[in-house]
């Protein structure tokens, strides 16, 4: 990894100076040990700060959207021969590009708005499953030596493998390496074994109806609203979500609980051939919500109905807009 | 494109465990006076024989 970090300084300089891209969104070291946290990077000499490493969580294509959205707003008011282009440069894995293909399709930008730093990638640390893993101690510092996490904690060093703390979604990846790029930075990585992508899922089906609910009632029971999910998320990007709208109010902003199911259950239904498994609301969901079941469940039932996975081509259209003559229709109420 | 939106809700809603036999789906044209009626009485005999919802219900007061 050190490897590509230098390599991705190098690009980012390059890019930088030669004003190819206006901004680069990438990660710079975390302020707790073991982390790492979104950074831009607009001129050569912050390049240097920028590193990639198993504990860059979050899906950056979220920030893509962001900046555009941004940019664009403040270019309104300006005469359209004053106008300024803006590209922005990003440090993307695999289900960041995903994420991207899902944003050009949906026409949120234009291809040349961006400019696409492919990093490959062998999953990341998963913060919650790391905690557990020291049993909730503290990490006062901690390095990555050749598969294993050697950690002081504030209960004693522990080594941890790093393959037992990587995260579930990482795990089963099917895209690791970027699907689009403009330049590649390392090798390609080695493919991850999707096989057991859907056996939680697969399991859960089968349960009773009535577990099921009790299920989704004690999940969404932890829930708290605080719709981090929502903006960690790259496709919630909709100027007002449903959430907040009043006219008419789709759903409550209380705590009651069926505001919550309703809330969650509607942001996970919206993510139908949008979700590419990054995990970025898993690891910021303060509570621990499994997210993740009902997730993979859209997955899972986007590739078994309409033969897509979300973001995996950009010649695929979205799932949800074409149709197909060989669609399944038993769902179709015909008394 | 409606048609593949309501596939997805209704094994979704089925998968977190409320009845998605409860969304029903198709298609009637303008002129079809007697497959309304027909459809109308299908649904009313399908929510019947599930009985009332309690799912998602908020309680007010």
């Amino acid at each position: 990894m050190e490897n590509i970090e230098t390599k991705l300084r190098e690009v980012a300089k390059g890019l930088l100076s030669e004003k190819k891209v206006d901004v680069i969104i990438g990660y710079e070291k975390g302020t707790l040990p073991l982390t790492a946290t979104p950074c831009f990077v607009a001129t050569p000499e912050e390049a240097d700060k920028l590193v990639f490493n198993e504990f860059c969580t979050q899906n950056l294509a979220k920030f893509v959207h962001d900046l555009v959205t941004q940019h664009r707003e403040s270019q309104k008011r300006v005469k359209p021969e004053d106008r300024k282009k803006k590209v922005i440069g990003v440090v993307a894995r695999g289900c960041a590009t995903r994420s991207l293909i899902i944003h050009l399709q949906e026409r949120q930008y234009e291809r040349e708005d961006i400019y696409i730093i492919g990093v490959p990638c062998e999953g990341y640390v998963d913060r919650k499953k790391l905690t557990k893993a020291l049993d909730g101690a503290d990490i006062l510092e901690g390095s990555l030596e050749s598969g294993q996490l050697k950690i002081k904690t504030s209960a004693g060093d522990k080594t941890v493998a790093l393959k037992d703390v990587v995260a579930p979604n990482c795990v089963v990846c099917r895209f690791n390496n970027p699907i689009i790029s403009d330049v590649m930075v390392g090798s390609p990585a080695a493919a991850m074994d999707p096989s057991t992508e859907y056996d939680k899922v697969v399991e859960f089906e089968k349960k009773d109806i009535a577990e099921r609910w009790a299920y989704f009632a004690k999940e969404m029971e932890k829930c708290i609203r605080c719709n981090a999910c929502r903006q960690a998320c790259p496709s919630c990007y909709c100027p007002t979500c449903f959430a907040e709208q009043s006219q008419p109010q789709w759903v409550g902003i209380g705590e009651d609980e069926s505001d919550t199911q309703v809330f969650q259950c509607m942001r996970l239904y919206h993510m139908v051939g949008r979700c590419v498994d990054c995990g970025s609301c898993i690891s910021v969901c303060p509570m621990g919500v499994d997210l993740r079941n009902y997730l993979k469940k859209i997955d899972k039932d986007c590739f078994e109905l309409f033969g897509s996975r979300a973001g995996s081509s950009m010649e695929d259209m979205p799932p949800l807009g074409k149709y197909s003559e060989q669609d399944k229709e038993d769902f179709i109420f015909n008394p | 494109m409606a048609r593949r939106k309501f596939a997805a809700l209704k094994r979704f809603l089925n998968y977190i465990g409320m009845e998605g036999d409860r969304t029903m789906f198709t298609w009637i044209s303008a002129s079809e006076g007697e497959r309304f009626a027909q459809v109308i009485k299908g649904v009313t005999a399908k929510v019947k024989a599930l009985g009332p919802a309690n799912k998602m219900i908020k309680k007010i007061g």
